[in-house]
C-alpha cells in the first residue's frame, strides 16, 4: 500500500507543481518538488525500500518532465544515495537540514541531467551552461519549499504507521 | 555464489537500480523515443489534477477577496471607503475580463483569417518549464476533441509550439523555446531562410543556418516560412537580434527574441487541419533526444 501512496504522492506533488507554476510566474521559474521526496526517503526509509521508491519518483520525472527515460529515475537514486551518505554523517533532520539537501538535491538532478544530456545529445539541441542560473533559483525555491513537502510525507508516514526518524535514530 | 548474493542483495538492488535506468538512458538517447502507454497514462492522471489544483488555487483567491469584502462590511464608518474599494475591485475585474475578451478576440481574429483551417481552442492548465527536461505546457483538450501528435499551437502573437503528447481530455505542447525545436523561418523583409532553435530558455530562441551573405538586420521579424512540414507559412515567431558575421563560416550566429512570451500564456489555438501523420516528419522536427 505505502508504495502506491508514494506514487501518487509523486504524481499529486508534480501536479501540484505544474499548476502552481501555472499560476504563479508562468514559468518564468521553476521548482523540483519531487527533490524532498527522495530526500525524504533517504532519510527515513530503508535501503531497498528507499531506492525503489527512488526510482519510482525518478520514473516520474522522466514521464512529467519527458525527458529520455532512465536519465532522472538513475539521478533520483543516486541522489538518494549521496542524501544517504550525508545524513550518515551530518545531522540533517530538521527542517534547516532538510531544506538545504532539497536544494542541493534539485540542483544535483537539474546539473546532472544537463551534463549526461551533454555527454549524448546531438550538438545541436545540448543544453547549455547558461541554464545555471536558471537551476540556482530552482534549487533555492524548492530549498524554501522543501520543509512543506517534509510536513505532508510526515502526515502520509504517520498515516502508514511509519516510526518518526526524528524520535528513533 | 548464492550467500554471495544473498549477503550483497541490497548493494546489488541498488546497484542495478542505478545502473539500468542509466543504460536505458544511454541506449535511447539518440533516438527519438515513442510515447508509451505508461507516458500517456501518467498525462492523463495529472492533467486532472493540475485542473483541480487550479481550480483550489482560484477558488482560495475567491474565498480570500470575499472574506476581506465581509469583513469591511462591517465597518460602517468606511463604508464610502468600501464601496470605492469594492467599485476598484469590480473595475479590476472588468478590466481583466476586457483583456481575456481582447486575448480571445485576437485569437478568433486569427482563427477568421485563414478560414481554410480548422482551429481547436484550449487552456493552459499546467506548465513544465524545468532546465532539466524538456519546455511542456498542458492544455485542457486532447485527443478526444481531434488534438494529435506534432499539431501546431499558436495564439495571435504567433507560434507557440506544437502538440508533443496526448491524452483523452489533455495534450503536452512542447514550446518552441525547447532545445528539441527547430522551425524553418524566413526573414519578413527580405525573405531569407533561416530556422529558429530553442535553448531552453524561455527568453531567447537561436538563429540558425542564416547564411552570412543574407540580408538580416537586428529586429527583423522573423515568420515561418512552412517548409517544415509542421507549421503554416507567415505565423510571426520572433525578432532577430545579436547578430554576430565571424570571420570564417557559411552562417551568421544570432540570437531571436520570441514573439509570444512562454510564461503568459493562458488561453491557445491548436490548428487542427492540414497536420501530418508524425511519422513521416522530417527528421530535423521530431526531438532529438526526446521520449
Amino acid at each position: 500500500m505505502k508504495p502506491l501512496a508514494l506514487a501518487l504522492a509523486a504524481l499529486l506533488l508534480a501536479a501540484l507543481q505544474a499548476a502552481l507554476l501555472r499560476h504563479v510566474g508562468g514559468g518564468a521559474f521553476s521548482l523540483c518538488l519531487l527533490a524532498p521526496l527522495v530526500v525524504h526517503l533517504a532519510l527515513g526509509a530503508g535501503n531497498v525500500d528507499g531506492a525503489v521508491g527512488a526510482a519510482a519518483v525518478g520514473f516520474v520525472l522522466d514521464v512529467t518532465s519527458g525527458t529520455v527515460k532512465g536519465l532522472l529515475t538513475s539521478l533520483a537514486v543516486a541522489l538518494f544515495l549521496a542524501a544517504r551518505l550525508l545524513g550518515a554523517a551530518v545531522d540533517v533532520r530538521g527542517r534547516v537540514g532538510f531544506a538545504v539537501l532539497s536544494g542541493a538535491g534539485a540542483l544535483g538532478l537539474s546539473a546532472g541531467a544537463v551534463a549526461l544530456q551533454r555527454a549524448v545529445a546531438l550538438p545541436e539541441v545540448q543544453p547549455g551552461w547558461a541554464l545555471l542560473p536558471r537551476m540556482i533559483v530552482e534549487a533555492l525555491l524548492t530549498g524554501l519549499a522543501a520543509p512543506l513537502v517534509q510536513l505532508g510525507l510526515r502526515r502520509l508516514d504517520a498515516l502508514f504507521g511509519a516510526e518518526e526518524p526524528d524520535l528513533i535514530r | 555464489m548464492l550467500a554471495l548474493l544473498k549477503r550483497y542483495r541490497e548493494l546489488i538492488l541498488v546497484a542495478v537500480l542505478l545502473l539500468f535506468p542509466l543504460a536505458v538512458f544511454f541506449a535511447h538517447a539518440k533516438g527519438p523515443g515513442e510515447l508509451t502507454r505508461v507516458d500517456r497514462a501518467v498525462l492523463a492522471v495529472t492533467a486532472p489534477l493540475e485542473r483541480l489544483v487550479g481550480a483550489a488555487v482560484t477558488g482560495t483567491l475567491d474565498a480570500w477577496r470575499g472574506y476581506v469584502a465581509l469583513r469591511g462590511a462591517h465597518e460602517r464608518a468606511l463604508e464610502l471607503w468600501r464601496e470605492n474599494r469594492d467599485l476598484k475591485l469590480e473595475r479590476q475585474e472588468l478590466l481583466q475580463e476586457r483583456t481575456e475578451n481582447d486575448r480571445l478576440r485576437r485569437l478568433l481574429s486569427l482563427g477568421e483569417g485563414e478560414p481554410r483551417r480548422s482551429y481547436v481552442g484550449a487552456r493552459v492548465v499546467g506548465v513544465r518549464l524545468g532546465p532539466a527536461g524538456l519546455q511542456l505546457v498542458t492544455i485542457d483538450k486532447g485527443a478526444d476533441d481531434g488534438l494529435s501528435r506534432a499539431m501546431p499551437v499558436v495564439v495571435a502573437e504567433g507560434v507557440v509550439g506544437r502538440v508533443h503528447a496526448t491524452s483523452a481530455h489533455a495534450a503536452d505542447v512542447l514550446l518552441a523555446i525547447d532545445r528539441n525545436s527547430s522551425i524553418a523561418v524566413r526573414v519578413e523583409r527580405t525573405r531569407a531562410r533561416a530556422n529558429v532553435r530553442g535553448l531552453g530558455r524561455p527568453d531567447q530562441c537561436r538563429l540558425d543556418y542564416a547564411l552570412r551573405s543574407e540580408d538580416v538586420i537586428e529586429g527583423d521579424l522573423l515568420v515561418t516560412s512552412g517548409t517544415d512540414a509542421v507549421f503554416p507559412a507567415g505565423l510571426p515567431v520572433g525578432r532577430a537580434t545579436r547578430l554576430q558575421r565571424v570571420g570564417h563560416g557559411l552562417f551568421q550566429d544570432g540570437a531571436v527574441l520570441p514573439t509570444v512570451d512562454p510564461t503568459r500564456l493562458e488561453e491557445v489555438l491548436v490548428i487542427t487541419s492540414g497536420a501530418r501523420d508524425p511519422e513521416q516528419l522530417p527528421a530535423a522536427v521530431g526531438p532529438g533526444v526526446g521520449r
